[in-house]
């Protein structure tokens, strides 16, 4: 199956979009349904296409999903709201996800950047050639190592003694 | 590939694994499926409405029978629909489609554009990897990890000479490109007015930062490490 990266846009094409509806529409009810099963919780699922107005397919039952919408209604509205998404709040969680990880990779890759100049200049390279913003971080590089030697050397004593 | 971090040379997870489609055992395996399989469900479920137009609300209860719900536009206007008598017309699903869009636009463009640079990062991680690797089939100055666990007493108190004078070196000639703005020899923190760098204290090195350069806090805990970012990002 051509695995092509779908733009995440309205599907102009009419025919597509039918295609594209159906396939998904079976896929997304198949995974409603296993989380059901997997994990032994009720769920429901109410889809309106765009094109037919009438009556929406709902799952697992027409039934099943009236009673459990209702019983939600019925809920107090902060129990409602408090744990409902939308798109925006699921892209806007995707986001901070994403950046978070960006941090995290740029963070790290910052610190082996640092080492690396640490041990040029342990080397020989010479401290004029390391650019200002470098030498701030880099004494803190210094900071943290000469702290975790000496949490080092402290364990090591401590173990040499016992 | 030998990788600086040892840990790397084992895989993290199993992978994906094929399962079968009946109610787990383990209760806290139940929950972590819920919440993964939640989360990705909405997720599909909003790119259904958006590639075709679709209007949908789903309702799940978790393992401890919290409600959670996803509603495209949203869930109380798919309730509505719902137990309304009369199913709406053409026209209203069409605007309260055409509503939702610009919005997303915009977000979906910022997430692109934040794992495009997630992409960037982890290119360099392989780059610097890389040359690691050619250093230390040089031969040349290197060692695994600054606080290598194979490291004896003996090296490690070399190690810490090393340091201290590195960081005396790095100090002195911090001195020298900020001018007068630190104090000579045994200050620790210095107050000022544009603004310190956060939690930065140099206890026994001559320096502290004298000037506003512009980055964010500074962590000294050994587990976290945050830097100062180069220019250019912004979080």
């Amino acid at each position: 199956m051509a695995r092509n990266r779908v733009k995440l846009a309205y599907i102009a094409n009419d025919a597509a979009r039918k295609a594209s509806y159906n396939k998904r529409k079976k896929g997304l009810l198949k995974k409603v349904n296993e989380l059901s099963t997997l994990c032994g919780v009720d769920a429901c699922a109410v889809i309106y296409s765009s094109t037919c107005n009438s009556q929406p397919e709902a799952w697992p039952s027409t039934a099943a999903a009236y009673r459990m919408l209702s019983d939600f209604k019925t809920l107090p509205a902060a129990e409602q709201s408090n744990r409902a998404m939308t798109q925006e709040s699921l892209i806007k969680q995707q986001i901070a996800k994403a950046e978070e990880g960006l941090k995290k990779v740029h963070e790290e890759n910052r610190r082996m950047e640092l080492t690396q100049i640490m041990f040029q200049i342990l080397d020989g390279r010479g401290l004029n050639t390391v650019k200002k913003e470098d030498l701030i971080d880099l004494s803190m590089l210094i900071e943290q190592n000469l702290k975790g030697i000496d949490i080092r050397l402290q364990m090591l004593n401590e173990s040499y003694v016992l | 590939m030998a990788t600086l971090n040892q840990a790397k040379t084992s895989k993290a997870t199993k992978g994906r694994q094929k399962i079968q489609i009946k109610k787990l055992e383990n209760e806290s395996s139940r929950q972590v499926t819920f919440s993964k399989r939640r989360n990705g469900l909405f997720k599909k479920a909003s790119e259904l409405c958006v590639l075709c137009g679709a209007n949908i609300g789903i309702i799940v209860f978790s393992p401890k029978g919290k409600p959670f719900c996803f509603g495209h536009p949203n869930v109380d206007a798919i309730l509505d629909r719902y137990f309304s008598e009369n199913p709406l017309k053409d026209n209203g699903s069409a605007t309260s489609n055409t509503v939702a869009v610009p919005c997303f636009e915009e977000f979906n463009k910022e997430c692109h554009e934040t794992m495009e640079k997630l992409e960037v990062e982890k290119k360099r991680t392989k780059e610097i990897e890389k040359e690691n690797e050619e250093k230390k089939n040089k031969g040349e100055f290197w060692w695994d990890d600054p606080i290598d666990n194979n490291m004896g007493i003996e090296e490690l108190e070399s190690y810490v000479k090393a340091m201290e004078e590195l960081r005396n070196n790095v100090a002195g000639r911090a001195n020298v490109l900020m001018g007068d703005v630190f104090a000579a020899t045994s200050a620790t923190t210095v107050a000022n007015p544009s603004g310190l760098v956060n939690g930065f204290t140099a206890q026994n090195s001559g320096f502290a930062v004298g000037e506003s350069s512009g980055y964010g806090d500074f962590g000294l805990g050994i587990e976290g490490f945050n830097f100062g970012h180069a220019p250019d990002f912004d979080y």
